[in-house]
């Protein structure tokens, strides 16, 4: 805590020195002021929600779609072999390459960013399906088989369960894809969202307000990653006893 | 009753195919406790995979009850020589695991659990999780697991190989009532000869290259049995002799030629001069 305080001081002291004109380089309070500003008039509020709606919806179709996916390749080592390196591939693309495609397909908007969003973290959501499930020790599986657990009787009693870390190690980096592909697609497709006021705050000239919404996304995404999926990880952890070293 | 056929099985790696068993005929009778042992590489384990039905034998076939095994089954339970606990349940869900999958009704389920949790004397953590146990008591858990079954069939891997010696002791005379109280039959894999001597009635000696059946034993001692008693260190010593010729066969093959059989058993100590002056 003391070490922002510090970073903030710092940041006051620069600003004050004048080296940079204020249309450049912000004050710590005018940015505070600015947020504060937002939050009162409703608009960094509805901004956030418009956000949020879009990255939720496009996460949640990526899990649908990528666990499917995945634990289809896994399947059949026909499939593995052919679309494995594909996914790697495509993984690696960074998803706003997707934009002026989705643009094409579902015209500037909702449904394009919708969908950069969803792309940007399926394919690391089945890549960890994929690794997490061909990762399952093979004495779980002759344990399930002698027990008669055959079929989608054994994906669902073991071997999910025993990829479930590797899963969610996936969905928690799939979120922080989906989150910059939402933030790249707002910035390049503008409705409304953050994405939208912080090209909005370029268009003005107004700096408090693009470093404000730079902050506000670096919050949310922390919130998200710490108190959700970091929560979730640690039970699990906790629960398999991977937690002592 | 269990009845293998000329069961042979080879294995391809990539430097060419591997013998592991040869033509083994092996009749086990209900409730019979018998015990495989062997030098390492001699396919008891195979054998009892083949059992189970988690491999399949390349030639020859398994009969149960007169029918063919063709595939694993909760009929005939594995207990490995790892625990082998799923660590996202908690003991008692690791036990019911397989009534779950066999449909059985939960509060049966959680019954017969903690009946068998009772057994090993683990009740009181059949709420802990599996990584909170020590492997003794893992071991313990995966024994309740696999009696909670109800299978007429027992395979059991070395599975107290790697377990200290006073907790193998321990469970040794828990296996011993437990198959005394539950007349389940049951095919034990060790190559302890010792702890096959003291659990079974009837010592399979294999050998290996090609894994096949040697020599068998009886042994008609009274339950429950103590390792110190006499006749059993008679029956252990008489394998072991049989065994010794085995096991330098394999670590020969395996040492290559740097292995040079033991030429004699007498020590050179500094008293091999006894007597000289008379």
């Amino acid at each position: 805590m003391l070490f922002y305080l510090v970073l903030i001081a710092m940041w006051e002291g620069i600003f004050r020195t004048g080296i940079w004109p204020d249309f450049l380089f912000p004050s710590p309070l005018g940015v505070f002021q600015n947020v504060l500003e937002g939050f009162q008039d409703r608009s960094f509020i509805i901004a956030i929600g418009a956000s949020m709606k879009r990255v939720i919806l496009g996460y949640s179709i990526s899990l649908v779609l990528g666990l499917s996916l995945g634990l289809l390749i896994v399947a059949s080592k026909f499939l593995d072999e052919v679309l494995s390196p594909l996914l790697l591939g495509l993984q690696t693309l960074p998803s706003i390459c997707w934009l002026p495609l989705a643009i094409l397909w579902f015209g500037i908007g909702e449904d394009s960013i919708i969908f950069v969003v969803a792309v940007g973290s399926t394919f690391s959501v089945s890549m960890a399906t994929l690794g997490g499930v061909k990762n399952v020790p093979p004495i779980y599986m002759r344990v399930a088989r002698t027990m008669g657990a055959k079929g989608i009787k054994a994906y669902t009693s073991v071997i999910i369960p025993a990829a479930f870390p590797t899963i969610i190690t996936g969905m928690k980096q799939g979120w922080s894809f989906a989150w910059r592909a939402l933030m790249a697609g707002e910035l390049l497709s503008p409705k409304d969202g953050l994405g939208y006021i912080l090209t909005l705050g370029r268009d003005l000239h107004d700096m408090n307000q693009v470093v404000g919404v730079m902050i506000i996304i670096i919050i949310i995404g922390l919130i998200i990653d710490k108190f959700i999926f970091g929560k979730v990880e640690c039970s699990i952890r906790q629960r398999w006893g991977l937690n002592r070293a | 009753m269990l009845k293998l056929k000329g069961a042979g099985k080879i294995f391809s790696t990539n430097n060419g195919k591997i013998k592991a068993l040869e033509n083994v005929n092996l009749t086990v009778a209900r409730g019979e406790f018998l015990s495989l042992v062997g030098p390492s590489g001699c396919g008891k384990t195979t054998v009892l995979n083949i059992i189970a039905g988690l491999e399949k034998a390349s030639s020859g076939k398994v009969y149960k009850e007169g029918r063919e095994i063709t595939g694993a089954g909760p009929d005939r339970i594995v207990m490995f020589q790892e625990p082998a606990l799923f660590p996202w349940l908690r003991v008692i869900d690791n036990v019911e695991y397989g009534m779950k999958i066999a449909g059985v009704s939960k509060k049966e389920r959680r019954e017969r659990a903690m009946h068998y949790l009772k057994m090993v004397h683990l009740t009181r953590f059949a709420h802990h999780f599996t990584h909170e146990l020590s492997g003794g008591m893992r071991q313990r858990v995966a024994l309740s697991r696999a009696l909670a079954m109800n299978s007429d069939i027992l395979l059991m891997d070395e599975p107290f190989a790697a377990l200290d010696s006073q907790t193998r002791r321990i469970l040794h005379t828990e296996l011993q009532q437990i198959w005394c109280a539950t007349k389940k039959t049951i095919i034990f894999v060790t190559h302890n000869v010792e702890e096959a001597v003291l659990l079974a009635d009837r010592v399979i000696v294999m050998a290996a290259d090609p894994g096949r059946i040697k020599k068998e034993y009886r042994v008609n001692l009274a339950r429950p049995r103590a390792p110190e008693h006499a006749g059993l260190i008679r029956i252990v010593n008489q394998i072991m002799k049989e065994l010794k010729e085995e096991v330098e066969k394999v670590a020969r093959s395996e040492y290559d030629s740097g292995w040079s059989l033991q030429k004699s058993a007498f020590l050179l100590s500094p008293d091999s001069n006894v007597g000289g002056n008379i």
